[in-house]
């Protein structure tokens, strides 16, 4: 696999796993930006489940537009077609609007760079909070790290994942009065209440 | 002058006489009939009650089987769907009496799963869904337990059911395959044109609509357009000229 500047890999062109790479990604129109309004809403619609399928399938929490056109991600080498620059920043538009349930939100604002939620912060925290209850660890103190690459969570979900996702979604529980972090940068901890 | 008015009087009194001695012979006869009719209605609803209860389990299973149970049924004259779901009355359907609820629960729970996905799949195919693909995907459907297996013809019958609701969903075929139709819009005979080459080529341009059919440039380029408009088709720009899909085939995605 290739390493695009995020740092992630980029999978092969080949072996595309059929769970992710449903019927339209082999439907030429999938494309192109269909002009009419309602068919053009299908199209989002379509291309924010396939790309939220895309990043589930290979643990990707943010993309780098440029980096991923030629990836398989937007660019179809069978059917030698792809999207181009504007129009994969506009599927990730629609991703980040309420439209599109906000399942995507840039990194910046020129807008090269974009978390891909295809679970939420707030839907990681709900994961993170039910291990926590369920093995009886409210109260105690954990560590950043061992919540995502302790030996304990290697059977969670939320294992490996990444580490400013896991401080969004620690906030998230923190509004709330849920949870509590401290420590300095590289040796911050967390207690659940 | 008295003579005249005993003509008439006994003329008034023949015609009454005659009258009601026909209309009685008529009263006998229509009863008689009647239940010359209902006895033999009795006779195949008993006949038809015990190959149906020898036969549950494959009616019930068997989609063929349960497609020529119901072509039986209709060749009598018999609607197998109809009087079910009324509310407040007891009027079961056919297969409601012969085989419980399960059967007609099914026809029903299809129904709900074809208007289901017709609404889910309308931006993206314009309302139109082959009933291959419908069935396909109504057979992926959490909504219908027990392992049943749904044919081609279960859910022509449940779009049929729909009919008393005005639902306005309607069977059809382009080029020897048979379509769901959800939006009340009819097509023009180009338009049909069109969806029936699509069917046999999956895209079409058009060029090739000028050098097939012998259109004028026109004709084809505002046939294709008006299908786009509709959502019928989908637009690829990356080629030499735009090519035009049919949508068919995508609902995969819509579960």
């Amino acid at each position: 696999m290739a390493y695009g500047a995020t740092g992630q890999p980029q999978p092969s062109h080949e072996d595309l796993p059929e769970s992710v790479f449903k019927k339209s990604y082999n439907f030429p129109p999938f494309f192109s930006p269909q002009p009419t309004s309602l068919t053009r809403q299908a199209q989002l619609k379509k291309w924010s489940e396939f790309i939220q399928r895309y990043c589930r399938h290979y643990r990707l929490f943010q993309l780098s537009i440029i980096d991923t056109l030629q990836s398989p991600l937007f660019y179809n080498a069978r059917l030698k077609k792809g999207l181009s620059l504007k129009d994969a920043k506009a599927v990730i538009e629609y991703m980040a609007s309420k439209d599109g349930d906000e399942r995507a939100e840039w990194r910046g604002p020129e807008k090269a760079v974009a978390w891909i939620w295809w679970r939420k912060p707030e839907e990681w925290a709900t994961l993170i909070v039910n291990w926590v209850e369920e093995t009886g660890q409210k109260g105690t103190v954990l560590t950043l790290y061992e919540l995502v690459q302790g030996e304990t969570t290697e059977k969670q979900e939320f294992y490996g994942l990444d580490t400013e996702v896991l401080q969004k979604s620690l906030n998230t529980l923190v509004k709330k009065g849920k949870a509590q972090v401290f420590g300095t940068e590289d040796q911050q901890g967390v207690k659940f209440f | 002058m008295s003579t005249r008015r005993g003509v008439g009087l006994g003329a008034f009194t023949n015609r009454n006489a005659t009258a009601q001695s026909y209309a009685a012979h008529g009263s006998n006869l229509k009863s008689a009939n009647a239940a010359s009719l209902q006895a033999q209605l009795e006779v195949f609803q008993s006949l038809l009650h015990n190959f149906a209860l020898e036969h549950a389990a494959t009616i019930k299973s068997n989609p063929t089987f349960r497609a020529e149970f119901a072509r039986m049924c209709n060749a009598i004259g018999v609607d197998p769907l109809a009087g079910s779901n009324i509310k407040g009355k007891k009027a079961d359907s056919l297969w409601a009496k012969v085989l419980g609820h399960d059967v007609n629960d099914f026809y029903f729970s299809v129904a709900v799963r074809v208007v289901e996905l017709c609404q889910a799949t309308r931006a993206e195919n314009g309302g139109l869904i082959g009933l291959k693909e419908c069935c396909e995907s109504v057979a992926k459907g959490k909504a219908i337990g027990g392992g049943l297996q749904v044919s081609e013809d279960d859910i022509e019958r449940a779009v049929k059911s729909l009919e008393p609701l005005g639902s306005g969903f309607v069977i059809l075929t382009i080029a020897n395959k048979r379509f769901i139709r959800s939006v009340p819009k009819e097509f023009n005979t180009d338009q049909s044109t069109v969806l029936e080459v699509l069917q046999l080529l999956g895209s079409v341009t058009v060029s090739l609509l000028q050098v097939n059919l012998g259109w004028e440039r026109a004709r084809a380029e505002t046939a294709v357009q008006d299908l786009l408009a509709d959502s019928l088709v989908w637009v690829d720009y990356q080629c030499p000229e735009p090519e035009y899909w049919s949508p068919q085939g995508l609902l995969d995605e819509s579960d």
